[in-house]
């Protein structure tokens, strides 16, 4: 989703007109996975599919947070540790760890996430900006949120920003 | 903004392709001429035809632009075509066609750039201009000489063409019937097309069916009856008429149906399928469609036998000559592309299937000899398909002769350019993002290395006062080393330095650099130590560029230069889905790849072979010569048991007279491996310059590192 979609759709909801406000269209689809007690979720047009975890084969000077690079049907595949890359603790891998592989300007990327757990809608009226507080390592890379019950708010990552980051 | 016609999106590629392969050609032909001092006709001849061509397939896409521009540059060759002999003097021709060569390929690049069809379409009307200028100053010179020589005979003479036989004047009318290629499409506009062309040269045209051009319904009927047209050349040319129709986009073959009598000489040896010549009164207009084969009646027996013979003859030519043009194919790279990966596969599947460890201890000799012959038919399709992607260099190559004249010309220097090694294959994509580079660097070796010292300089310097311009490719070790040398003035170091500090390009102290690393420094991104910018050089962009260009295709730039002695760019590219055979080892859990032909042998160390130099580094004694020792789990901090040097192995590695020892955990085996490069996330970490340039997958599915043991030893 392009950042002006956003923007709409939370001026949508904050523009106190009843009408607009109550536009609850279905915007996208998200899949949705966890680190930690986390959710998190990125736009299904950018996952290719979940593996399992394979043997990774390491690769010498890069960053710790890429574990190397995969076998995928014959083509080489980058992994990047979420959990790393966002600064947290590592844990170690459980039979539900798994590998999402995304796709983005033909940059392949697969991610380690904790368990994957859904495909859901986007509905407007859930949408939310990210707060402004960019101390925060993991902040730079989720684009938006989603609100969901229990005030259960999952974040949206940028896949761009994470897949395109440029670092010396 | 205008648009591209709808409908002829289907067409454009191929439009694209036919009209840049004619521009390169045309190019070329500039060059070759220009040096040599002089057109000869078969030039001249090459050149009306491709501005020909290009002008009929630019017209049909609906170009205006173009076609007129092609329009009148190839009236102004007529001009030089039809005057051979008096016109001497066409340098100034040069720079016109060259200009019109750019504003082409400008237009034609605008045009693949083009955004749902929407391109931006260039005026050429200040060249359009100087071409009309051109050829009215070449036809006053054309005219006057020839009233003063009388040599109007002699010029129509060669207008008569390869025909050989004087042009006539004719009072009938001449009637062709034209066959367009199979399946071309648009019969009716090909046809009304041909009409255009040739009518600026008839005094009479007629045409049936009449049609053609609101009329889509016609293709059908050219298609089975093909196009007539009756003519009457201006000045009894019809030779040249019919050498228009012959020439003109997609016309497969013509019949000429009625003839001025004394063109049926010239008509008979024209080298397309003609029927024999028949009196200008018979009019075979209406007669039986499937005329192509009737004979001429009216002639007498034996002479219509011969006729006969000989129009078949024709035929048979003109069919050689079709089949001859099939022989090449154009093919969309994408289909050779996932040609390509599916043979990766296949050889990859193929190490799994035969080496597979299920089979381990089995006795197989029938599957054994199976699996053997399987082997040298994948290796053959694999060489084949390698072959198809490749092309040699001479293409990139030739351009930059281009860009050296026009270089030339602007500064007033005169270099020469040397061209070594034009015939090295590279794959496709590969020459594909060589192109800009190789121009940047070029023009930066004209501008920044001949062109800053002047001739008596380069005199004081001893130098000869011409500078030398050098580009040369070899391949070398599943690499191709593309070298772009001038003997111009070098990098200053010093220079280099102080521009760096200003920048603030500087990464540590200023004494830790090394004379290497300060010439690399001109790659980074916004340097450029030439205080004038010039049109060519010295925006702080290109060398970023280049070698941004070269990194993407797996590639690397390297700077080799001497103050006051000149300038050496290193370009090294892999040849992509190169196969080599390696041999693995494992360090920690990890496997690498080592080119086996980099390998001189391996051994375990004894005791006594192991020396320390002054700075505790490891060397080993072998034979009376010693060679340093690499440790690969150091040099890729890997976790490993094995660290003592007598429980793992050696490898005595060797390139370019440089060898040193690497040490592993152990010996893997040897196998066939497909290079892959690093995926593109990764490209922005220096996993290449760390001496690791691909990867492979191995038969378990597994994957290898390849060691790049050049960068290792270097």
């Amino acid at each position: 989703m392009t950042n002006d979609v956003i923007r709409e759709a939370v001026a949508k909801q904050q523009s106190g007109d009843r009408k607009l406000a109550a536009d609850n269209s279905i915007l996208g689809k998200v899949m949705t996975f966890n680190i930690g007690e986390q959710v998190y979720g990125i736009e299904i047009q950018y996952v290719t599919e979940i593996i399992g975890m394979p043997r990774i084969t390491k690769v010498p000077h890069v960053p710790n947070y890429i574990k190397g690079i995969i076998n995928v049907r014959s083509k080489v595949v980058p992994i990047v540790d979420i959990r790393t890359r966002f600064g947290k603790p590592e844990i170690p891998y459980t039979s539900r760890t798994c590998i999402i592989t995304l796709n983005f300007n033909d940059i392949a990327v697969g991610i380690i996430v904790d368990s994957v757990a859904d495909v859901e809608d986007i509905h407007t009226g859930d949408i939310s900006a990210t707060p402004q507080n960019k101390n925060v390592n993991e902040n730079e890379f989720i684009q938006y949120m989603i609100r969901g019950e229990n005030d259960n708010t999952k974040l949206i990552l940028d896949v761009a920003k994470l897949l395109d980051e440029q670092e010396a | 903004m205008a648009k591209i016609e709808s409908g002829m999106e289907a067409m454009l590629d191929m439009y694209f392709f036919e009209t840049n392969g004619l521009l390169e050609q045309l190019d070329e032909i500039l060059l070759r001429t220009e040096s040599a001092g002089a057109f000869d006709g078969d030039d001249i001849k090459e050149i009306f035809r491709i501005m020909h061509t290009i002008k009929g397939s630019s017209a049909m896409m609906g170009f205006d632009n173009l076609s007129v521009l092609a329009h009148k540059a190839e009236d102004m060759f007529f001009v030089i075509r039809e005057n051979p002999d008096v016109i001497t003097d066409v340098s100034f021709v040069y720079d016109l066609v060259f200009q019109v060569s750019d504003s082409y390929k400008a237009q034609i690049e605008a045009l693949q750039n083009n955004v749902n069809g929407e391109y931006e379409q260039m005026n050429f009307d200040e060249l359009i201009d100087k071409l009309i200028k051109a050829r009215d100053k070449l036809t006053s010179e054309a005219s006057g000489d020839e009233t003063a020589a009388g040599g109007s005979a002699k010029a129509s003479e060669a207008a008569g063409g390869a025909a050989g036989a004087a042009p006539v004047k004719g009072d009938g009318k001449t009637t062709v019937r034209v066959f367009f290629e199979d399946g071309c499409q648009m019969e009716n506009l090909r046809a009304f097309l041909l009409i255009n062309t040739i009518r600026d040269e008839c005094s009479f045209l007629e045409y049936t069916p009449d049609d053609v051009e609101n009329n889509a319904e016609t293709s059908k009927e050219i298609i089975e009856n093909g196009f007539v047209v009756s003519f009457t050349a201006n000045d009894g040319k019809d030779d040249y008429v019919l050498k228009l129709i012959e020439s003109a986009m997609n016309v497969q073959s013509y019949e000429v149906l009625t003839n001025a009598p004394e063109a049926a000489a010239s008509a008979a040896e024209a080298p397309k399928a003609e029927l024999p010549p028949e009196p200008a009164k018979e009019t075979l207009k209406t007669e039986k469609p499937a005329a192509p084969k009737a004979p001429a009646k009216p002639a007498p027996a034996a002479e219509e036998k011969s006729a006969v013979e000989k129009a078949q003859a024709a035929v048979a030519n003109a069919n050689s000559g079709a089949a001859q043009k099939q022989s090449l194919i154009s093919v969309n790279l994408a289909k050779l592309d996932a040609l390509h990966d599916i043979v990766g596969e296949i050889i990859t599947t193929e190490s799994m299937v035969i080496s597979n460890p299920d089979l381990e201890g089995l006795e197989l000799e029938s599957f054994n000899k199976a699996a053997r012959d399987l082997k040298k038919l994948t290796g053959e399709l694999q060489d084949t398909v390698m072959s198809i992607r490749m092309v040699p260099l001479a293409g990139v190559f030739q351009k930059m002769n281009r860009i050296v004249r026009d270089m030339r010309k602007k500064l007033g220097r005169d270099v020469d350019f040397v061209l070594e090694g034009e015939d090295t294959e590279v794959d496709k994509s590969i020459v594909d993002n060589l192109q800009d580079p190789l121009m940047h660097l070029v023009r930066n070796c004209m501008d920044h290395g001949i062109g800053e010292e002047d001739p008596e300089t380069r005199k004081s310097l001893g130098k000869p006062e011409k500078g030398t311009i050098k580009l040369s490719a070899q391949s070398s070790s599943g690499e191709v080393i593309i070298t772009v040398s001038d003997d111009g003035a070098g990098i200053d170091p010093e220079r280099v330095m102080a521009k760096a500090k200003k920048m603030g390009l500087l990464t540590k102290p200023e004494g830790e650099y090394t004379e290497r690393e300060i010439q690399n420094m001109i790659l980074l991104p916004g340097f450029s130590t030439n205080e004038v910018v010039t049109e060519f050089s010295g925006r702080g962009v290109g060398m970023d560029v280049v070698k941004a260009n070269i990194e993407k295709c797996g590639g690397q730039v390297l700077v080799d230069s001497k103050k006051g002695q000149g300038t050496n760019f290193i370009i090294k590219i892999p040849l992509t889905m190169a196969i080599i055979d390696g041999m693995e080892i494992m360090v920690g859990g990890l496997v690498f790849t080592v080119p086996i032909s980099t390998i001189r042998e391996s051994f375990k160390v004894e005791p006594g072979q192991l020396l320390n130099d002054t700075g505790g580094k490891e060397m080993i004694m072998i034979r009376g010569v010693v060679y340093p020792i690499l440790r690969l789990h150091e040099k890729f901090a890997i976790d490993t048991e094995v660290t003592d040097l007598k429980d793992g192995i050696l490898l005595l590695v060797e390139t370019d007279n440089k060898s040193m020892c690497i040490f592993a955990d152990k010996l893997i085996g040897e196998q066939q491996v497909v290079v892959k490069p690093f995926p593109k996330y990764l490209a922005r970490y220096n996993i290449k310059g760390e001496g690791l340039s691909g990867c492979t997958i191995m038969g378990d599915g597994s994957i290898s590192l390849i060691i790049d043991t050049n960068l290792l030893i270097g």
